[in-house]
């Protein structure tokens, strides 16, 4: 159960909105193929009441399995946002960064191909740990993944939209970068400059540096000194 | 003669189910995974109705529609969304929309609207001609 005293702020329940709004969009898409394969069923039965085509049990198998398929990705979702639901349980608590990574980019699966970004998660090789309240900590997450889709759209050039997130090899200092594989943006100096985004970083602790080869890109680290 | 239609979603799988039940109904059906691959299909195909989803990644479905209308006014679309409210309905029937279902939709329901698409773009159609011939009389007669 959600933990009363820690009900997010105006920004957090936007946050909440906007995952909550893709999965229900991605759930109904399941619905939407269930509900089709359901109907084709009910086609072949009816060819075959009329006695006019016996049904292929190879098709009916394959219907099975496409709605199979559509259950599974469903489950997946509703596995997905059950977690997410339950980030505001606990206060502060060792959080896994990584997980949390992976739980944004299943649940904002559908808003990053809008943007029409790849996105891929580099495997922690270390274990990356924070002290954070797991909510915030999504939140700030997903503004991050956010952001680097707009500098993506903001750069000029047909390029393949590319994110890379990965993370530090030292446990100590626990950081998420995200690189960015289309050129050099410009604007890195307004990263995270609102009050939303101060605020949201100094609750996880954390803080904003350029990171990538070309500084196309940035990472959320530990602020030292903090728990 | 069956109802040529183009169905435009970016979800594969909706897409195969779709058009194979909609064959099934006699209907000529052909898809595009995108806004912008069927905005190129209808330069050089001509359909009777769009059946498109209303957000999809890239152009969303808004957008698509004021591209198709600015290219062919007389085309029929029909919308598909998974949430429809009176405010969206009424956004995309002033762009020009025919209609707006609610995925899952009926295709019972759906096959009738694309039928009375396809009536309404011929009248269009038959007023359009109407309208150049008797510009062109006009020419010729002032």
């Amino acid at each position: 159960m959600p933990n009363p005293d820690l009900v997010p702020d105006r920004d957090g329940i936007t946050f909440f909105g906007t995952l909550s709004a893709a999965v229900t969009h991605d759930m109904k898409n399941f619905l939407a193929i269930i509900n089709e394969n359901a109907g084709l069923l009910e086609d072949l039965a009816a060819g075959a009441r009329n006695g006019a085509v016996p049904v292929d049990p190879r098709k009916a198998a394959l219907i099975s399995e496409k709605i199979r398929k559509q259950v599974n990705r469903a489950d997946k979702m509703i596995k997905l946002f059950n977690r997410f639901s339950h980030s505001m349980d606990h206060a502060q608590e060792s959080v896994d960064m990584e997980e949390m990574v992976l739980l944004v980019a299943g649940l904002a699966e559908r808003i990053i191909r809008h943007h029409d970004v790849f996105l891929t998660v580099t495997p922690a090789l270390v274990p990356c740990r924070i002290q954070a309240h797991r909510f915030d900590l999504l939140n700030l997450i997903y503004r991050a993944v956010e952001t680097s889709c707009e500098i993506l759209n903001n750069t000029p050039g047909e390029n393949r939209k590319q994110v890379t997130i990965s993370f530090g090899s030292d446990p100590l200092v626990p950081e998420i970068c995200f690189i960015l594989d289309t050129g050099t943006a410009s604007g890195w100096d307004t990263l995270f400059d609102t009050s939303k985004d101060r605020a949201l970083l100094d609750r996880v602790n954390m803080h904003v540096k350029k990171a990538g080869p070309g500084g196309n890109g940035f990472c959320l680290c530990k602020t030292p000194g903090k728990q | 003669m069956s109802e040529k239609v183009l169905l435009v979603d970016d979800e594969k799988d909706f897409l195969d189910i779709m058009s194979e039940r909609m064959q099934a109904r006699g209907m000529t059906v052909k898809t595009a995974d995108s806004a912008d691959k069927a905005l190129a299909m209808l330069e050089s195909e001509s359909f009777d109705a769009i059946v498109m989803d209303f957000k999809m990644p890239g152009m969303d479905g808004i957008q698509a529609l004021k591209n198709i209308k600015n290219q062919k006014p007389e085309l029929q679309i029909i919308l598909l969304t998974g949430y429809a409210t009176v405010e969206k309905t009424v956004e995309a029937m002033k762009i020009g929309a025919t209609d707006l279902l609610e995925k899952p939709a009926d295709l019972e329901a759906l096959a009738a609207k694309i039928k009375q698409a396809k009536t309404e773009k011929m009248l269009l159609v038959e007023k359009q001609n109407e309208d150049k011939i008797k510009d062109i009389l006009q020419r010729i007669g002032g």
